[in-house]
């Protein structure tokens, strides 16, 4: 099985030091790319067919492209990366910063490198404080090595809003506001951090680009599916006998990924699979042998999101679910737009009657009334997600909310 | 604003906070990006934000009150009830709820003898549930003080109280 990110995980428990992770010819890649020009290592990142592995599936080298040239806009430019996972069934960025903090710093600069940035960043969520503390212990190996160059690279912790996970919300995190996003055009490359040019990126994206500069885009492409190119990672938990993180090519079929994880449990019956954090509607049966890539998922009605796959069984219940995520969303949305901060409130209520038995008849199209009524109607993704989710579980399980209404 | 406000707001810090929240307006490239690293350092120090500590941030990174105010009711690490020395946080996720995170909000409550985001008497630990800690595979996720603990059992949530 090809893996890149977690090649070395299982024979070498200390790949987070500098030490090992140069015997297994940790940043050869960078070297490489400092001696290549921007534009030519550019190039093998669009041909690698790399995108976006924090959710939102953009090609990363098409991003790239849209940095204005410092002939342009002339002045500093930036790369941060976001390691502020917080989508519930999300842990990939964990062990990543846990296990190989040098591969993620390695592709920073090489990012850096091909962006032109002198700054770049690395926004860790403030939960992850023993993450932070991985890092920031290789940082220092990495920059007593010599190894960053005329680079300097900040650390910064979040402050519990799973909203600065989005990349615009971020920025203005880092700028010390609250985390409201930001109404694009113009994207982040163009005006980002402090309105200069900025690459916001995932850590498991970033921490592809060794891989790509040492084998070429080709190679990477050809892992992947057609137009996902690479691996990707899960990781998995809900009812499984073995939760954990599971690296794959992208395109591999979701009956494989259940049974390398062992879900359902034993006894149990397949009830849908989350592909890729608590946004994402669920998958179901009939979509067991469906390729898990960005447009395949999409192609099925959800999305492959951040690979937080969360495995649900028949003795789950679909209105304790979706009141579960829509109470998250609630709490979480940031305010900004009135759709989402009242539709969102209005639909974890309504779930929450059904759950006390008094459901209305009314109340199943009213939460789907609600739903509607936000998505495509707000700012950022969050809002969209809440009426996504309601839509989601309500035409899924249509059974576990029409028994809530009986009941009543 | 007020004598005593002023006051309170000249009183908030000791000489050395000032300047560790002075070193953060120059540990970035712009001062505005060391503000939620201040907060953060405010909010371990007096365990909640008050509109006084709030108010000397604002002078000492030279913005308006109002900006640091909203930032600092905001994010969920910020509060304005004094929490424990130890903050526990039990992750009530998706995957975290369905492996019994409620039981186990019960067993803090019972446990430590406080109703969530109420310190106990000695101020030494308090509770709250959370949103997703990012620890899945280990449900129902336990930190404390933004430090993962791992899976919640009533064996690990009675060792709590030996933090004291």
């Amino acid at each position: 099985m090809t893996k890149i990110l977690t090649k070395h995980f299982d024979t070498e428990p200390k790949f987070h030091e500098l030490e090992a992770y140069r015997r297994l010819d940790g940043y050869e890649a960078l070297k490489k790319a400092r001696g290549m020009e921007r534009a030519a290592v550019l190039a093998e990142v669009k041909k690698s067919n790399l995108r976006g592995l924090g959710g939102a599936g953009f090609p990363t080298g098409l991003k790239w492209e849209t940095v204005p040239s410092e002939e342009k806009v002339p002045g500093p430019r930036f790369v941060v990366v976001n390691a502020d996972e917080s989508e519930p069934g999300c842990y990939k960025d964990r062990i990543l910063l846990t296990r190989a903090p040098h591969q993620l710093l390695e592709g920073l600069l090489i990012a850096s490198h091909v962006i032109g940035a002198k700054d770049s960043f690395i926004f860790i969520r403030g939960e992850y404080q023993n993450q932070y503390d991985i890092v920031e212990k290789a940082l220092a190996e990495a920059t007593a090595a010599g190894l960053l160059g005329e680079v300097k690279i900040h650390l910064m912790r979040g402050a519990g809003a799973y909203i600065s996970g989005l990349d615009t919300a971020l920025l203005e995190t880092m700028e010390g506001k609250k985390a409201w996003p930001r109404q694009p055009p113009p994207f982040p490359t163009v005006a980002g951090l402090m309105a200069k040019p900025t690459v916001v990126n995932n850590v498991e994206t970033l921490s592809m680009l060794p891989f790509i500069v040492n084998e070429g885009g080709e190679a990477f492409a050809k892992i992947g599916g057609p137009k996902s190119g690479g691996t990707v990672l899960f990781s998995i938990s809900g009812s499984v006998e073995r939760p954990g993180l599971y690296e794959f090519p992208m395109g591999v079929k979701l009956r494989e990924v259940l049974t390398a994880c062992g879900g359902p449990l034993p006894g149990r019956k397949l009830k849908g699979v989350i592909p890729g954090g608590t946004s994402m509607p669920p998958l179901m049966e009939k979509d067991l042998d469906i390729q898990l890539d960005f447009d395949s998922v999409r192609a099925a009605g959800t999305f492959l999101g951040a690979g937080g796959m969360i495995v649900l069984d028949d003795t789950m219940d679909a209105v304790e679910i979706a009141h579960n995520i829509e109470r998250f969303l609630a709490h979480e949305s940031c305010g900004q737009c009135t759709p989402c901060r009242e539709g969102a409130n209005w639909s974890e209520r309504i779930l929450h009657r059904l759950l006390d038995g008094k459901g209305e008849a009314a109340d199943i199209a009213n939460l789907s009334r609600v739903g509607e009524n936000i998505t495509g109607k707000v700012i950022c993704a969050l809002g969209d997600t809440v009426g996504m989710v309601l839509k989601g579980y309500i035409t899924r399980y249509p059974d576990d909310f029409n028994k809530r209404v009986k009941q009543s | 604003m007020t004598p005593s406000a002023a006051a309170a707001m000249k009183a908030a810090f000791t000489p050395e906070q000032e300047r560790e929240l002075v070193a953060w307006t120059k540990k970035y490239p712009y001062t505005n990006l060391g503000l939620i690293e201040a907060l953060r350092s405010v909010q371990d120090w007096h365990r909640l934000v008050t509109p006084a500590a709030a108010a000397r941030v604002a002078e000492i990174f030279d913005l308006p009150f109002n900006h640091v105010w909203s930032t600092a009711t905001f994010f969920p690490t910020f509060t304005r009830w004094k929490t424990g020395e130890k903050r526990v946080g039990i992750c009530h996720g998706l995957t975290c709820f369905l492996a019994g995170s409620d039981k186990m909000e019960k067993c803090l409550e019972k446990t430590l003898g406080v109703p969530k985001k109420k310190a106990t008497a000695d101020g030494k630990l308090s509770w709250e549930p959370m949103e997703c800690l990012g620890a899945c595979e280990q449900g129902p996720a336990l930190q404390v003080n933004d430090r993962l603990i791992g899976k919640a059992t009533e064996e690990s949530i009675l060792k709590l109280k030996d933090l004291k």
